[in-house]
């Protein structure tokens, strides 16, 4: 996932709410690659918000649905908690680059690192890696427009990006981005061998004080058979009045 | 009777070159009383660690659950596993069972992440079943109710733990979400079985079902049966009997279908058969060898016998029983010496730690072969038979010496 669709699953679950997007704004036809991601992450705005939605889980042994609550303050600091009767009081913590996990019967916090980024969330096509990274898209990746494609009926710019270097998720990504609304429609997450390694499809947005961001969207990861996660948000709060704190080690446990 | 006492004069005759002829015999067979104790050392070290670690003698799951034990399927279990092994502990030809859940975990402790795989197990069954007292070797076991673990050996030593010390493991539920649990350290554990000495270990199965949200269900329940008892029969009847108790998705299955580690064995066991002939019919060439030698120093003497009225089938008869008595002999001496060195290995094993490292085999690393009918008995009658059979074709020749051009040799 790049640092867009990073943040586009923050914001979906609320973890960084902050990324919301600008109703329609004027296609320019000779737009470079780079304008029309500077213009995609312009509509984000940074804020603080907090939401409750559900995550819903379709795999060969069925559907799970997992409810949560979210608190963010801009793009970097997130807390999700569980609601759900499997995971109840559960939570993740992410600051920077930092996750931490939180269980009611450890006694110990779980800082996720190396290898057990790349771990399901609660059995989700999400990784906990997904959810790190904060920087601009730009700043780890060279972008290079390929053309304009029609998605679920909407055009949109193809724009490729692959990685300057090492530290992020995926070496090479394909996004569609709406050439009306400057939001993103679909993304493509490639291995360096360029193996499709997941899609996202973002299904609605909705508009709240003249804002619009995405409340639907479903993630196949393509290395599991019939697997597909859709994150649903229900409701959700922009500005809401959180303590700096909410987002410390110390308060995580209580 | 006279070809018997003529025959074992004739062995005393040349003694250095008979005693020369059973030793190869009898070392042949000492190195086959050994391998093959071996061999039934092995068998019966695979399958003790089978049926007590791994697949019980019969054992009960999920029919789905094989097909998709690599994801872990934890939802695909035996619900109710208590009324269930109600049920089987009334069933006569039960020793005793084992409830079991098996899982994939990572341990997190000061920073670092270990790859671990647990076992939630009721350690009062365990104290049965795998009398699992012997294998703590520091500390206690576990009690059932409480977030305590018995870890192997290997293990605590990677994580640098002892016992008091706590860790915390991450894994998936059966619902496929993520839980932890924080359990402390009160025994330590080692097994002759060292695949579970690395990254293995056992806490309260009520424990496990709670932070796994399993409710009363197990992923399996192992069983030993009594020693009447046929595994194989018990298993078919078993589960055909596990749909008349409202269980259809369960089947009940043998340790030999399960395992194929026990099939390699025994194929071992048919590949050292087959070397064994090898051995036994070079150590014979030696007689073979022998018995020509003595045919053609002795046309003089078969010449003799033979004008004297003795039958071409007396001949053969004569020479094929030298040939059976040092091949009997020689037999029975290597029998004895194989006893004699194998017997003090069956005591005190013969150690393969290192050999077995990171061998996915369910074998200990300390053997003890096993000496039995078919170590003793059997390869004195196979090492005996091979080389008096070797032995017939040159006493055959004997029989060939024409009288009248052996006398014209005087």
């Amino acid at each position: 996932m790049n640092k867009y669709s990073q943040k586009l699953v923050l914001s979906v679950l609320l973890i960084a709410v902050g990324t919301l997007v600008a109703l329609p704004a004027a296609a320019a036809p000779d737009e470079t690659a780079e304008q029309v991601i500077r213009k995609l992450e312009e509509n984000q705005v940074h804020e603080t918000a907090r939401s409750e939605g559900k995550m819903i889980i379709n795999d060969r042994f069925g559907e799970k649905v997992t409810t949560f609550k979210s608190w963010a303050e801009g793009e970097e600091k997130t807390l999700i908690e569980f609601t759900s009767r499997q995971e109840r009081g559960q939570k993740i913590l992410r600051t920077n680059d930092e996750i931490y996990l939180y269980f009611p019967d450890a006694a110990e916090v779980i800082r996720l690192q190396g290898a057990a980024l790349r771990d399901s969330v609660l059995g989700s096509d999400m990784s906990y890696e997904d959810m790190t990274g904060g920087k601009g898209i730009l700043d780890d990746y060279r972008a290079e427009l390929l053309g304009t494609e029609a998605v679920d009926g909407r055009q949109c710019y193809k724009i490729e990006l692959n990685a300057k270097g090492r530290g992020v998720a995926y070496p090479k990504e394909i996004i569609w981005i709406d050439t009306e609304m400057y939001v993103t429609r679909k993304v493509h997450m490639f291995s360096l061998s360029g193996k499709l390694l997941k899609e996202m499809r973002i299904q609605d947005y909705t508009t709240q004080n003249g804002k619009t961001f995405p409340v639907r969207f479903i993630i196949e990861d393509k290395m599991k058979r019939n697997s597909s996660t859709e994150f649903v948000i229900e409701s959700i709060e922009i500005g809401a009045d959180i303590p700096a704190s909410r987002f410390s080690i110390e308060e995580l446990t209580w | 009777m006279k070809l018997r006492k003529i025959a074992w004069r004739n062995i005393r005759r040349n003694t250095r070159r008979s005693i020369l002829s059973m030793s190869a015999v009898a070392i042949a067979a000492m190195t086959f009383v050994f391998l093959f104790s071996m061999i039934e050392g092995m068998k019966q070290d695979v399958a003790y660690n089978l049926q007590t670690f791994v697949t019980g003698e019969v054992r009960i799951r999920h029919s789905e659950f094989e097909k998709y034990k690599h994801l872990n399927p934890l939802h695909l279990g035996i619900e109710d596993y208590t009324g269930l092994t109600a049920r089987l502990e009334e069933m006569e030809a039960v020793a005793s069972i084992s409830p079991r859940i098996k899982f994939p975990t990572a341990i997190y402790k000061k920073g670092n992440t270990y790859r671990a795989q647990g076992q939630g197990v009721d350690f009062e069954h365990e104290a049965e079943y795998q009398e699992i007292a012997q294998y703590v070797v520091k500390g206690r076991l576990p009690r059932n109710g409480e977030n305590e673990v018995l870890v192997a050996t290997g293990l605590a030593k990677e994580m640098n733990l002892d016992i008091g010390d706590n860790f915390t493991l991450l894994t998936q539920t059966r619902g496929r979400g993520m839980n932890a649990i924080t359990f402390k350290i009160t025994g330590l554990s080692h097994y002759d079985f060292d695949g579970l000495n690395s990254s293995f270990f056992q806490a309260p199965i009520d424990r496990v079902q709670y932070f796994l949200r399993m409710d009363n269900s197990v992923s399996e329940i192992l069983m030993k049966l009594k020693d009447d008892y046929s595994a194989e029969e018990f298993a078919a009847r078993l589960d055909s009997e596990l749909a008349g108790w409202g269980r259809p998705q369960l089947e009940a299955r043998m340790w030999k279908d399960i395992s194929q580690t026990y099939s390699f064995v025994m194929m071992a066991d048919a590949i050292y058969f087959i070397i064994a002939l090898m051995f036994f019919l070079l150590g014979s060439t030696v007689i073979v060898n022998t018995m020509m030698m003595t045919i053609y120093e002795r046309r003089k003497e078969i010449g003799t016998i033979s004008a004297m009225g003795m039958t071409g089938a007396e001949v053969v008869r004569l020479f094929f029983l030298e040939a059976f008595y040092i091949a009997a002999i020689g037999s029975f001496t290597g029998v004895l010496l194989g006893i004699g060195f194998t017997y003090p290995t069956t005591i005190y094993g013969l150690g393969f730690s290192e050999a077995m490292q990171g061998v996915d085999f369910e074998m200990s690393t300390v053997l003890r072969p096993v000496l039995n009918l078919k170590s003793t008995i059997f390869v004195f009658i196979y090492s005996t038979f091979i080389a008096s059979v070797a032995s017939f074709i040159p006493s055959r020749k004997s029989a060939k010496v024409e009288p009248v051009e052996a006398l014209r040799a005087i």
